[in-house]
């Protein structure tokens, strides 16, 4: 009898630990963390390691072994005017990129925060080239820019803005090529800079503008002086993202110029895969990928201290 | 406990559904019931045709009537040719993967990954007599006496030229004189330009090897020793330059594998440098323009007459390869059968092993889609001007490396587009080449 009735009971009892594990706390804490750590570990910090790894050895992608070699690699990269060069269009691509991006995201969140008929149909088209994978993005553009069919040229032409023989070769000319890219990058990074900063407008209580009016505050004033230092914690979240979203990009590049025309678009990130890819040299591909590591950090860093400063306490 | 209640859907519902729904997609692949399968199988990666119609044979019809003969089941994945490398470096990285993987050129890099394929070699010769030497100059590697590869077929390339526009002027595009002399009359006549590559892609690395190795010059001698500076390379870059700056427009700098195709076939070249995947795509789509687009050998330069292959299908069986004995038998059993896959190809994929396609130079003669009917007869002695990226020695990881990082490409294009003077872009392109070859030799590869 004991025997049965203990056997009856080990269902329930299961039942009731497993009730009990669901409703703790901590238990639902770490199982909610438990796939954004893995996805961390697995996807970034997993790769981070053996980039570090693979930049002091010479593996090559047809290798499984490897010996060390030090900083011969990074040596052997800084001996490249490729890599110089590629140093230079990555600061130029990301400093203008978000330029344009803080300027053109500030315009459109003042200008989202208006009200009009149809205004979430208008908010969900600008949020469309962020949410639509970048890679089919990049493809219609590559179309837009292409040297026979495009449809800038087309246009222009068209509206009488080119004559007959101007046709430009958008990407087939150095500052045509840079400015080409720029503008897709612009055009990706536009909507989510843009839904940060009409946060961080909304975020503004109505009395402020309310006092600033009564003070007789003009429309520079009021911008400079209370509009921008109360949002200026999240415009500058926004650039910090932007500035790592654009320096590690390589997606844009690889799609449209391929670094080219003669690497004057090649940016660190697309010349590391080349060199680590498609040239075999994993060791210095994860060299020359490492060498924005320790701006970044500090952007990193940047980033944290700054989300601690926004925190409503 | 109401209070962990959101619009009725408890947190402990939420946890379980959540357990149970992730439970049932990692534990369903293995316990929902398969159908009946081969008793092996045979994977294979390899690109997207060019001509459609090839995968459309290979994909649906060839692999399935093999796979019956031989008990397995034959799975095909097809990608576009920019993503070989960085799906043979996944590969090799996890160690796993397809039993027989095609390059669309040498890949000597991966020597250490792969089986010696002399044995398929070997099998194919008593079979079906010898290869050529381009098959075996893209995939033997005489340092190590490995063969990292096994060549089924290369691909002529060609120059397409427009047949109306260079009549205009009187000329055909037979010497590299020509083509610059005919390509500046006919872009100031009809402000139609040539389109040859310059740019960080396949395509304008063939055409600029034609291009010195028609000069007198190359990156390696046939022993492998780097020569690249030479008075000849010197010479082909003032060329390529004079090339660009009379017949061409800034285009070519942003050319891709396809450039080629959609330029001449959208009237705007008057020459490109192509497979025959320019006539090809014209004539199946009965474009009014596929009559006016002729071939010519490849053009003769200063010492003699030599153009690349456009592209060398090398398939490799990995070490780690699940099914090594199938992957052999399917690449003897594809040679056998090789008419089947030049015809199906509409021409495109030429055989390694001549003797599978006996009859190649009546087909060649007389087309069904071509007119005239023999446009193609051109490609008959296509061995006597074809070779090998590493030409006048063999393909090697350097010379791979080299082609892959598109070194010569970028050392044409600064010195036609006049970023930098001839000497500088050889002086850069020679430091790379020499950082290059002192890799490769460490690791005792070249």
């Amino acid at each position: 009898m004991t025997a049965l009735a203990s056997h009856a009971a080990a269902p329930t009892g299961a039942r009731s630990r497993l009730r009990r594990l669901a409703d703790s706390e901590r238990f639902l804490a770490w199982a909610l963390l438990a796939p954004a750590v893995v996805f961390i570990v697995a996807l970034v910090g997993f790769p981070f390691v053996l980039a570090l790894l693979y930049s002091v050895t010479n593996v090559t992608v047809g290798t499984q072994s490897a010996s060390f070699v030090g900083l011969a690699k990074f040596r052997q990269a800084m001996e490249s005017p490729a890599f110089w060069g590629a140093v230079r269009n990555t600061f130029l691509f990301t400093l203008v990129s978000q330029a344009l991006v803080i300027v053109l995201a500030g315009t459109l969140a003042r200008l989202l925060m208006m009200e009009f008929r149809g205004k979430w149909f208008v908010r969900l088209l600008i949020l469309l080239p962020w949410v639509a994978p970048i890679s089919l993005g990049s493809i219609g553009w590559l179309w837009i820019f292409d040297s026979i069919y495009s449809v800038i040229n087309w246009t222009l032409r068209h509206i009488g803005i080119f004559g007959p023989e101007t046709w430009p070769i958008w990407l087939g000319q150095p500052t045509l090529a840079m400015a080409s890219i720029i503008t897709v990058h612009v055009w990706r990074m536009l909507p989510l800079a843009a839904i940060i900063m009409l946060a961080g407008f909304s975020g503004i209580p109505k009395d402020i503008h309310d006092a600033a009016a009564i003070d007789g505050a003009g429309f520079w004033r009021r911008e400079l002086q209370i509009i921008l230092p109360l949002v200026l914690p999240i415009v500058l979240v926004a650039v910090l993202f932007g500035i790592v979203f654009t320096a590690t990009d390589m997606i844009v590049i690889f799609i449209i110029t391929r670094g080219g025309p003669f690497d004057s678009t090649q940016v660190l990130a697309s010349l590391a895969y080349y060199t680590g890819i498609d040239g075999g040299d994993l060791a210095e591909g994860a060299a020359i990928s490492l060498f924005l590591f320790p701006l970044l950090v500090a952007i990193a860093y940047l980033m944290l201290r700054l989300a601690r400063r926004t925190e409503v306490t | 406990m109401s209070e962990q209640k959101t619009r009725g859907v408890t947190r402990r519902t939420f946890v379980k559904a959540a357990t149970a729904a992730g439970l049932a997609a990692g534990l369903g692949p293995f316990v929902i019931p398969r159908r009946a399968q081969a008793a092996k199988t045979l994977k294979i990666l390899q690109w997207n045709h060019f001509v459609p119609g090839y995968d459309k044979w290979f994909n649906n019809t060839y692999i399935k009537e093999w796979g019956e003969k031989n008990d397995t089941q034959v799975i095909v994945d097809n990608v576009g040719l920019v993503t070989l490398n960085s799906r043979a470096a996944a590969e090799v990285s996890a160690q796993k993967g397809h039993d027989l993987f095609m390059f669309l050129w040498p890949p000597p890099v991966y020597e250490d990954q792969v089986i010696d394929h002399a044995e398929i070699y070997q099998e194919c010769q008593r079979r079906y007599g010898k290869p050529i030497d381009l098959a075996v100059r893209s995939t033997y590697n005489p340092k190590t006496r490995k063969y990292y590869g096994f060549s089924d077929s290369y691909v002529p390339d060609p120059v397409n030229y427009r047949k109306d526009l260079w009549d205009d002027v009187g000329m055909a595009p037979d010497t590299w004189d020509d083509i610059r002399e005919g390509g500046r009359k006919i872009k100031q006549k009809h402000k139609i330009p040539v389109g040859i590559g310059l740019s960080a892609e396949i395509d304008t690395g063939m055409a600029m090897r034609a291009i010195m190795y028609s000069h007198g010059s190359s990156v390696q001698d046939a022993e492998g020793n780097l020569v690249l500076n030479s008075p000849q390379t010197r010479e082909c870059l003032k060329f390529v330059k004079a090339l660009f700056e009379e017949t061409m427009t800034p285009e070519v700098l942003a050319w891709d594998a396809s450039s080629n195709n959609r330029m001449i076939l959208a009237g705007k070249g008057s020459l490109v440098l192509n497979a025959i995947s320019v006539t090809r795509e014209a004539e199946n789509k009965k474009m009014p323009i596929a009559d006016q687009i002729w071939l010519a050998k490849a053009a003769k330069g200063p010492v003699r007459r030599i153009g690349l292959e456009h592209v060398m299908d090398v398939y490799t069986i990995w070490k780690f390869a699940a099914n090594i004995e199938g992957a052999k038998k399917f690449l003897v059993d594809y040679i056998g059968n090789f008419r089947q896959g030049f015809l199906n190809s509409e021409f495109y994929n030429f055989p390694c092993f001549p003797s599978r396609v006996p009859d190649i130079k009546q087909l060649l003669a007389k087309d069904s889609k071509a007119k005239p009917a023999n446009k193609y007869a051109v490609l008959t002695d296509v061995l006597d001007w074809a070779t090998n990226v590493g030409y006048p020695g063999y393909a090697n990881a350097a010379i791979d490396e080299v082609f892959s990082t598109w070194v010569l490409n970028t050392m044409f294009a600064k010195a036609a587009t006049g970023a930098t003077s001839p000497e500088e872009a050889l002086s850069e392109a020679e430091a790379a080449c020499k950082r290059i070859w002192a890799k490769w030799k460490e690791k005792k590869m070249i």
